[in-house]
């Protein structure tokens, strides 16, 4: 009864009804669509995830160099449930990383990325890129040994350029060393720079993904996107499954799943993201013996050691993300089906078995 | 015409970079000691000179056992001791700047003394210290803990062959019997708290109050009056049961996370179940 009432009160103020209609039943998406199509909305939970668990650590943390560290210990040990947070925000940040990895790799994979979606592409691969900043720049919060040595990794790399590079490394760092003006700096974009960035971003994102529809060809399986597109004309799929409760659940299976795992390396292996030098303060005198970034900027940094000329490699770099984010532009070809374009294909695993040799390079 | 414009301007960028040796000596030198490690290592000119060629052979020798020593793992270095300037190699001796050099024999334990005060109290009531005071021999610091290669206080020190030089050791391993238990104490303290740092716990404050209670402890027994050792060592007992129960609550607390997170894991195991059957039931 007292549902129906709510649920009354709100039709006539928002248009309950209607609305239910026209975004969970009536909104229909493929009938090839799986798992993988899901892996978006695990990124936005994981996204979500960290604002919640990163709002509980907020509270407690002093972003100053002098208290820093000494803050992140009280939230371990005396604020209440402080260490289920910072467990939570920690392998989350791990996490989301890796399903932003993983979501660009399958829309890559199933095409999805050409005409009309070339600015949802575009978009996404600027959140993925916010997402790593998100992650250097949170790194250096807890100003441990770990921490400081990481960030003063980081942060030289933009000194291979010639004339502007030692200006954007001392814009970065805020003096010649990672110092309480880094920490000051990358608190400030970790919490109040990147989050709307972020949030913008995600919206257009979703929007575009409503406005066009959904692709029907995962995995190339179909092939009837290969009609001309010379007209904008939304992506319905009058023959496929109601939004809700098809994708929603795999949606949600997906999202639990990516609890299992993070509880999973909370319970079994804790200190997984935490080595003995994370539990160091920092000490700008001290340079521990492996200074080495976390595993995500791990490729790049070997990359960056092996090329011969320090200018080139980090300009490889760059030109290599241009050309991801543009990709779209760049890949003129019709064809969909990664399976039916061998030179692609070839690229893509080349790619990929580059990326894991140099980041396990990178670790030693 | 663009792209040759594009080659060329990339090449000119290059140049500062080509033209000074090889990238692997570059990255060394540019990343991996100057700009990586933000503020430069102080300089210490004593552990240069004593490093050097021209130091004799038998001043040679003190830089690589101090650098084995307690006391560099606590960052006690030269002038801590013997004053002077380590920045300035010019007055790193001076008077001035407060050098006092090697102590005489008879000024050794006035000069450990201005750190260890409490101990330097003990051992001058002793009879270890009466002897030194009045002949201006006998154990001092030095005798039993060595000078630049101080390696931490540890009961084994107290030995037959470095006692019995003097005089028997019966004295002695009493003496070591009333100390052992308190001794094997502090040993199985600091495991645990190696162990929670293993567990990502910080520990430096337990690891000082450790600490603190060891050099009390230790003030105690360079009176060498055994009455004193067993009177007091319920003292620190009681003063080491609280540390030990920190300990061992830490690691309650540790084992109570595992359980809370292992719980919540089975709840999204079991909601992942329910919600995979939801999927798979067949529906219109």
């Amino acid at each position: 009864m007292a549902k129906n009432k709510i649920r009354d009160w709100l039709e006539v103020r928002i248009g309950l009804d209607e609305l239910l209609k026209s975004q969970l039943t009536e909104y229909r998406v493929p009938k090839q669509i799986n798992v993988f199509n899901a892996l978006g909305s695990v990124a936005l939970a994981g996204y979500l995830i960290q604002v919640i668990s990163g709002i509980f650590l907020m509270i407690y943390y002093i972003p100053h160099s002098e208290h820093a560290f000494r803050s992140v210990q009280e939230i371990m040990t005396r604020v209440p449930y402080g260490w289920l947070f910072r467990q939570i925000h920690v392998v989350g940040s791990n996490l989301m990383i890796t399903a932003v990895t993983l979501h660009m790799v399958t829309i890559f994979l199933m095409g999805n990325y050409k005409r009309p979606r070339e600015l949802t592409w575009i978009g996404g691969g600027i959140m993925m890129v916010i997402t790593f900043l998100f992650g250097l720049s949170g790194y250096l919060l807890p100003w441990t040994q770990l921490s400081y040595w990481a960030t003063t990794v980081v942060t030289s790399l933009p000194t291979a350029f010639p004339f502007f590079g030692d200006f954007a490394t001392r814009l970065l760092r805020g003096g010649d060393y990672v110092s309480g003006i880094t920490l000051t700096r990358f608190f400030a974009v970790h919490v109040s720079v990147l989050p709307p960035l972020f949030m913008i971003l995600m919206g257009v994102h979703i929007a575009l993904i409503r406005r066009i529809g959904l692709s029907s060809t995962p995995f190339g399986k179909t092939d009837e996107e290969k009609r001309p597109l010379t007209e904008f004309r939304k992506k319905t799929h009058p023959e496929g499954h109601a939004y809700y409760p098809y994708l929603f659940q795999k949606q949600v299976l997906m999202v639990i799943c990516y609890f299992l795992i993070m509880f999973s390396i909370i319970t079994f292996a804790p200190t997984f993201f935490f080595p003995e030098e994370a539990s160091v303060p920092a000490d700008a005198f001290k340079t521990p013996e492996n200074i080495r970034p976390e595993w995500y900027f791990l490729a790049p940094y070997q990359m960056l050691k092996l090329i011969p000329n320090k200018f080139l490699g980090i300009s490889l770099q760059i030109i290599l993300l241009f050309v991801f984010i543009f990709w779209p532009f760049l890949d003129v070809q019709k064809e969909k089906n990664i399976f039916k374009r061998p030179v692609l294909r070839g690229v893509f695993i080349f790619l990929m078995i580059s990326w894991v040799i140099l980041m396990w390079w990178g670790r030693r | 015409m663009g792209r040759s414009v594009i080659v060329l301007f990339a090449m000119l960028l290059s140049l500062p970079s080509l033209s000074s040796g090889s990238y692997q000596d570059e990255f060394a030198k540019g990343f991996l000691t100057k700009t990586w490690s933000g503020e430069q290592p102080e300089e210490n000119f004593c552990i240069e000179c004593h490093s050097s060629d021209k130091m004799k052979p038998e001043f040679l020798t003190i830089a690589e056992e101090w650098k084995a020593s307690w006391h560099a793992q606590n960052n006690i270095a030269c002038h801590n001791c013997h004053g002077g300037d380590p920045k300035d190699a010019s007055m790193s001796m001076s008077p001035h700047r407060g050098f006092v050099g090697k102590p005489k024999p008879s000024e050794v334990p006035d000069f450990c003394g201005k750190c260890h005060i409490g101990i330097l109290k003990n051992y001058y009531d002793s009879d270890h210290g009466k002897e030194f005071r009045a002949s201006g021999k006998g154990p001092n610091c030095v005798t039993c803990h060595g000078s630049h290669n101080i390696q931490k206080a540890n009961i084994d020190i107290i030995s037959e062959h470095r006692c019995a030089k003097c005089h028997s050791y019966e004295r002695a391993k009493t003496m070591k019997q009333a100390l052992f238990l308190t001794e094997k104490k502090f040993d199985e303290l600091e495991g645990g708290l190696r162990k929670l740092r293993k567990e990502g716990v910080y520990i430096d404050d337990d690891q000082k109050n450790l600490f603190n209670i060891q050099a009390e402890f230790r003030t105690l027994f360079h009176s060498v009056d055994v009455n004193l050792v067993r009177d007091r060592t319920n003292e620190f007992s009681s003063k080491l049961a609280v540390v030990e129960n920190k300990i061992n609550s830490t690691f309650g607390e540790l084992r109570f996370r595992k359980n809370f997170s292992a719980f919540i894991l089975l709840i999204f195991a079991a909601m992942a179940t329910v919600l995979y059957l939801i999927t798979k039931t067949p529906r219109d």
